[in-house]
Parts: C-alpha cells; sequence; structure tokens
C-alpha cells in the first residue's frame, strides 16, 4: 500500500529502454525498505523506495517497465506509458532520470527526447561508460547536456560512481522545473516522419559528444606494444566498425549457429528442467512434511473434533497445498532470471520464433510456456511481455496443458501403480513420455485453435517479432533474486486465495453433513477409530452425493464414484487428487507409508455394482491422459479471466480441456481394453 | 533496390529507405532502422527467419516478413 505520506514527498521515475540499466541504478540509489507497486501493463511488481539515507535527500524513486518509444505499439504499452503520465496510485513524477546506456547512444536518445517533447522534467543517466571505454571511445558529458539542454550524468551501476552528482543534479532540478507533461500526439501519418528526424538530429549529436579515447601508453612491455601496434595498423573489420561487443558476436556463432543453435538450445532446456526438479524435489518434501506435522500437532492439541479437523485438515493442510509449489516455482523463476539476465532467452525466442509462429504463436510465447511448467499463473502473467494480442490469447489460451509442477504428484503416484518394484527408470522414462507427450497435444491444439482463430480468438492485430539481443554478460543476482521474490509473490497473492478457498469448501464438502458418524469401536485403536470415522464420514458427505451424482458419468471410462469425487476435488489444487483418494479408500496408515498405502488400496479396490477391478492398467492410463488435459485449476481460471479481459476464454479452456480429457480418456480406456489390455 | 531479407551472411547494406505501408514500420524505425543507417546480416535462426541485424552498435532480430520493408542499397 502506498501511503499519504510517501506522496508529499517528490516522487523520481526512473524511465529508460530495456537493457539500459534502470533497475542497477535503482539498486544503487534506493534504501533499504522497498515496497512494490502494481505497473499497469506490466508483468511484475515495480519497486518504489526512499532515496538512500547516505544522500540526504527527501524523494522517493520508482522503478518502471523498459519502454522504447513514448508511442505505445501494443495495448499493454499503451497502458504503460499512461501510467508514466499519471500513475493510478501514485501520480505524476516530479522528475524522470532516463537511463541511457552509452554504448547504445543513439537508439536510447530517442526515448530521452521523447520524454523532453513531452515536457517531462529529464535528467539524463549514462549508463555502462566503462563498456564505452572499452571500445576505445568516451563520451562528453558537458556537450551532449548542451545540445539536449537537460542534465547529464555519467554513472557506474558496478562501482557506483557519479551517484552523488546525480543526486546533486536531481536535488537542483527538483527546486527550478515546472509545467505539466503532456502525452506525445502525432497523426499516424506523421509518427515515422517525426521519428526519421529525430533520430537525424541524434546522430548530429552523437558525432558531436562521442570522441575515440587516445591511445594509452601504458604498457612498457615492447612485444604488447608491438601487438597493439600491429592491432591498430590493421584495417578494422566490418564487425569493429559495427561498434558490437566482440565477445557476443563469437558466442552467438555457436549459439546461433544453424546446427549447432538447436542442439545447445535442447541441451540448456533439458538442463533447465531436470535442474528444477532436482532442486525442488526435496524442498517440496520438506514443505509437504512440515505442514504435515504442524497439522497433526495442531489436531492432537486441539482434539478430534470439528473445530480441530477444520484446523488440521482444512486451513493448515490448504495452506500447505499452497505452498508445496513455491520450491518449484522459484527455482524456476531464478533458472530463466539467469538466462534471461545474460542475454541468453532472447537468443530462444528469436531461435523457436518461426516454428511458434506456424502455429499462430509467437517466439516471446517460449517464456511464458516454459513457465507453464512450474505453474500456469505466473506463466498467464508472463504473457503480457507479447504484444500482439491474437498470439497474446492463444499463448494464454494453451498454457493450462503445460505440465505443471500440480501434476506431479499425480503422475508419480500413477506411474507408481503401473510399473514394477525394482523398475524405477522406467518410471523416469514414463515421466518424460508425459511431458513430451503434453507438449505435443499443447502443440496441435494451438495449431487447431489457430485454424479456428476466427471463432476462438476473434482478435486481429499485425503479428511481429523485433527484439533486441542484448550482449552476453554475468548476470547480475540481486536483480534476478528480486523478480524471483516477485514472481513467487505473484503466485502466493493470485493462486493462495484461491486455492486456499476451494481447499476450504472441499474440506467442508466432505465433512458435511455426516460429521460426527457412528462407528463400532470395539477392539480398535484410538487411531482406527478416527481413521474408521473419516472414511464413515466422507461416504456419508455432500461429495459422495456429488460423486454418486456424477456416476453414470465415471462409468463409461471404467471408473466410479469415487475417483468422480478425487477428480472434483482435485479442481482445487490438481495434487489434492492424492490426499483425496486416500481419503476415499479409507486409507489407514502414517503419511511416511502413505504412497504405498494408498497403492495397496487402489490394487485391491473394485467397482461396487460389478466387482470388476477398479484400478487396471487401462484406467491408469486413462487417468494420466484425463490430467494432461484436463483443466482441473480454479486459480487458472481466475487469473486466465483477469488477463484475457472477460470470461469467454476461461470458459472455452474449462470447456474444451475438460471435455477433450473426457473424451481422449474415454478413447484410451476403451480403445486399451479393446486392444486386450485391461 | 535490395531487401534487407535478401542480405546474405555478413552483407552489408546501407539503408536506403522504409516501407511505411508495412504495419510494423514504426517499430522498426524506433528500435534503430532508419535512411542511412549501415546494417549488416550477422545471424539467421533456423529455416532462416528471423534474422538478426547489427544497427547502431547492437543486434536486432526480426522476422523476414519485417526485414523485407527494408530497402537497402
Amino acid at each position: 500500500m502506498i501511503t499519504d505520506s510517501i506522496i508529499s514527498v517528490p516522487l523520481i521515475t526512473l524511465v529508460g529502454p530495456p537493457n539500459a540499466g534502470k533497475t542497477t541504478l535503482f539498486n544503487l540509489l534506493s534504501g533499504k525498505n522497498h515496497k512494490t507497486v502494481n505497473y499497469p501493463g506490466a508483468t511484475v511488481e515495480y519497486a518504489i523506495s526512499k532515496i538512500h539515507a547516505k544522500y540526504n535527500l527527501k524523494a522517493e524513486i520508482l522503478d518502471s517497465p523498459g519502454i522504447i518509444s513514448l508511442i505505445p505499439s501494443s495495448p499493454d504499452e499503451r497502458v504503460a506509458i499512461e501510467a508514466l503520465f499519471s500513475h493510478p496510485e501514485i501520480g505524476m513524477p516530479d522528475l524522470i532520470v532516463a537511463t541511457v546506456d552509452s554504448t547504445q547512444l543513439s537508439r536510447h536518445l530517442l526515448l530521452v527526447e521523447q520524454l523532453l517533447q513531452a515536457g517531462f522534467n529529464v535528467i539524463v543517466a549514462l549508463t555502462m561508460t566503462d563498456m564505452l571505454h572499452k571500445r576505445g571511445m568516451d563520451i562528453s558529458a558537458a556537450l551532449l547536456e548542451e545540445e539536449l539542454n537537460c542534465p547529464v550524468a555519467k554513472i557506474n551501476g558496478r562501482t557506483g560512481s557519479g551517484s552523488r552528482e546525480l543526486i546533486a543534479l536531481i536535488e537542483r532540478r527538483l527546486n527550478s522545473h515546472q509545467g505539466v507533461p503532456a502525452p506525445l500526439s502525432f497523426e499516424k501519418s506523421m509518427q515515422i516522419d517525426m521519428l526519421i528526424n529525430s533520430y537525424r538530429d541524434i546522430e548530429r549529436i552523437e558525432k558531436k559528444v562521442l570522441y575515440e579515447l587516445p591511445v594509452k601508453p601504458d604498457s612498457f612491455n615492447l612485444t604488447e606494444a608491438n601487438k597493439k601496434l600491429v592491432l591498430l595498423n590493421q584495417p578494422k573489420s566490418s564487425i569493429d566498425n559495427l561498434r558490437l561487443d566482440r565477445t557476443t558476436v563469437q558466442i552467438d556463432n555457436i549459439l546461433l549457429h544453424k546446427v549447432w543453435g538447436f542442439l545447445f538450445f535442447f541441451l540448456i532446456m533439458s538442463l533447465t528442467f531436470t535442474s528444477i526438479f532436482w532442486f525442488a524435489e526435496p524442498l517440496m518434501n520438506l514443505v509437504d512434511k512440515g505442514f504435515s506435522e504442524l497439522a497433526d500437532f495442531a489436531q492432537s492439541f486441539l482434539g478430534h473434533n470439528v473445530i480441530g479437523d477444520l484446523i488440521s485438515s482444512g486451513i493448515i493442510s490448504g495452506t500447505g497445498s499452497v505452498m508445496v509449489f513455491l520450491p518449484q516455482i522459484i527455482i524456476l523463476f531464478l533458472i530463466l532470471g539467469l538466462l534471461e539476465d545474460t542475454g541468453y532467452l532472447a537468443r530462444g525466442a528469436m531461435l523457436v520464433d518461426r516454428p511458434l509462429s506456424k502455429i499462430g504463436l509467437n517466439g516471446r510465447s517460449f517464456v511464458p510456456m516454459l513457465s507453464g511448467f512450474a505453474c500456469a499463473i505466473p506463466a498467464i502473467l508472463a504473457a503480457r511481455t507479447i504484444p500482439n494480442k491474437k498470439e497474446r490469447l492463444l499463448t494464454v489460451f494453451i498454457i493450462p496443458l503445460m505440465s505443471c509442477s500440480a501434476r506431479l504428484p499425480v503422475y508419480t503416484l500413477l506411474i507408481a501403480f503401473l510399473i514394477l518394484p525394482g523398475k524405477l527408470w522406467l518410471g523416469g522414462i514414463l515421466l518424460a513420455a508425459i511431458y513430451i507427450f503434453s507438449i505435443f497435444s499443447s502443440i496441435i491444439t494451438a495449431s487447431l485453435i489457430n485454424k479456428l482463430k476466427n471463432r476462438i480468438i476473434t482478435e486481429e492485430d499485425n503479428s511481429s517479432f523485433i527484439l533486441e539481443l542484448p550482449s552476453y554478460r554475468m548476470p547480475k543476482l540481486s536483480i534476478v533474486l528480486y523478480n524471483t521474490y516477485s514472481s513467487a509473490k505473484v503466485y502466493l497473492k493470485r493462486a493462495g486465495p484461491v486455492i486456499l478457498f476451494f481447499s476450504l469448501s472441499i474440506w467442508f464438502l466432505t465433512y458435511f453433513p455426516n460429521y460426527n458418524p457412528v462407528v463400532e469401536s470395539e477392539g480398535l485403536s484410538q487411531n482406527q477409530i478416527v481413521q474408521l470415522q473419516n472414511a464413515e464420514r466422507l461416504a456419508g458427505s455432500y461429495a459422495a452425493d456429488l460423486g454418486k451424482f456424477i456416476q453414470p458419468v465415471m462409468t463409461p471410462i471404467g471408473m466410479d464414484w469415487r475417483v468422480g469425487v478425487s477428480l472434483i476435488a482435485a479442481f482445487a489444487a490438481r495434487e489434492v487428487f492424492v490426499s483425496s483418494l486416500a481419503l476415499i479408500f479409507k486409507v489407514t496408515s502414517d503419511d511416511e507409508k502413505l504412497q504405498e498405502s494408498i497403492l495397496a488400496a487402489m490394487r485391491t479396490a473394485t467397482i461396487e455394482d460389478t466387482g470388476k477391478k477398479l484400478f487396471t492398467t487401462s484406467t491408469i492410463i486413462g487417468l494420466i491422459v484425463f490430467f494432461v488435459f484436463a483443466l482441473q485449476c480454479l486459480s487458472t481460471i481466475a487469473v486466465s479471466r483477469k488477463e484475457t479481459g472477460g470470461w469467454r476464454i476461461p470458459v472455452l479452456q474449462l470447456v474444451i480441456f475438460t471435455s477433450a480429457a473426457y473424451i481422449f480418456t474415454f478413447i484410451t480406456v476403451n480403445g486399451l481394453r479393446f486392444l486386450g489390455l485391461d | 533496390m535490395k531487401k534487407a531479407s535478401e542480405l546474405n551472411f555478413g552483407e552489408k547494406g546501407i539503408i536506403n529507405e522504409i516501407d511505411f505501408t508495412h504495419p510494423s514500420s514504426r517499430r522498426i524505425v524506433e528500435v534503430g532502422f532508419t535512411p542511412g543507417q549501415e546494417i549488416v546480416l550477422i545471424n539467421k535462426s533456423i529455416f532462416n527467419d528471423p534474422l538478426a541485424f547489427a544497427v547502431r552498435g547492437t543486434l536486432i532480430a526480426i522476422r523476414k516478413n519485417e526485414a523485407e520493408c527494408i530497402k537497402v542499397a
């Protein structure tokens, strides 16, 4: 929350193109206590903070999303740019510090010119001057100041030098400037002429302010000096003339190579996924164990009554089912953040743009789709970076098909049923097969929907892929960590309440009306009585009524009402399917051996009417197919509604994916039975 | 006149004009492709699309059909 006391001090907004060192500068100037502000049109929340106490300046500084120009190209850019003029929560900035990468001077000055034209109070912060020096160049801040008619400061983000000078400029400028900025308004036909004129002017300025550094006689080593002399006398290759980063070009020759490029791409992606599961699994187990112990503790403290059950099975277990995904989400965003900060993700998007554009998506769909493997909620939010609305909606549409981490416990259980003990390696292969199957089914779905695009996604928009490939560099851990924290918070804020609410509702449905069942307690231990009571309570619950009601739907796919109830319970979060099965099959065991006990119960379970085995190879494979397609996640539906701006897309997703799941399960189960595999 | 999409690997071209009728033309100008600028085709993705050009000291990837609106000499 932004309080009134913050608004009363001047607001400084950092503005700049992507990769211009904006966030580094923010970290340099800001104090310890960051708050976050939802920046309209941007995926992540942006930080706002008081200026660091050591600078002795009372002002707030706000980071903002990277923009290329003040003329928007997409609805989200429009919202982000409008928020720059007047942010819905914190109003108009008193001052803008525009970051300009000095190695990208001409491109980044375009935005500065537009900010000045719009009447903003602007200070230019020149970043990455050390990189410019490396290329044998320097820039005159004084001349640039004269040309732009606005203050200019050089900043070194690594060492922090120049920040005091910048603060002094800010202080002076805050007291002097007046006037209210207004959005740029140009006729569409005028825009390009205006841009070309701006660039002409910028090129003139660039020639004036950039100069070559004299070669320093810093080396007394004769051979070194000779080498340099040789290098200097060589005719400059065309690459040198282009002022590109040499190392970047060399790395790209491998990573964007026609053959090796794709090989490396698959290698990097496989490594990413393996490490997510490898790192996350022990943490997820830890979270799971912690919450089940907490629930046990609460239960033993409060006793086996309605309140005790509500708190332990309802609230604590519900919170646990939210928190258990946090490790995977954090690790995925950590790795994605590192890949992004090195500059590789932009290359990845370039590599897959062509194949994805064939099915109506975009190279920029790649990161959201990848995130979908952890959790659909942050993934759908990440789709905001796709400028084309049609492609963005299609990306959002297929994200629920990505095999998210909530499906993992379900697949683990079902795979364990299929394979014989001692053949664990087979489980890994089966799991990989499920992932590949889910990728293929999302590709097929996307292309089918793309074919029907005018019926399902009605928006038309210019499809475009224009992306800067930034120079490779070492990732900045602080920035990556901050963005990871921000994504995790978004997940907890958006998905948390929904999952918790539905966990509680489902607890209610499985607990009432028969909340205090009478059981035959003779010769049974206290523990066994409780478990028997739980099972009896469930058998007489609303959920069981509901399950029996949907029995006719479950019979064609070879299942009964008990699986039906578990499938309904899985709408809170998919992994609830496992605990619900345990409850419904009256599994009585310690948590340690829960899986084996559920498996044992599953192996003996029969369909009540026919006496036939309920879980067979065919029905288990059928269930896996069901989980691949079904949109069993109410939080996803809620976020999809918010991000697509209506109920149309989420309802279509729910109907199409869940009915596809049913139909494919029907085909799978009966097809396998027809082939003689029961 | 050649289109930027017709450049070969490592080939240089000076932008002569931008086809303003292309819906992406404004963004293309905004990222730095303006008449008079020297561009070089540095990389091609698989299937030769998108293309990465060196322009104004950086690399920018654009789709082949978008590179078609950049006329070079």
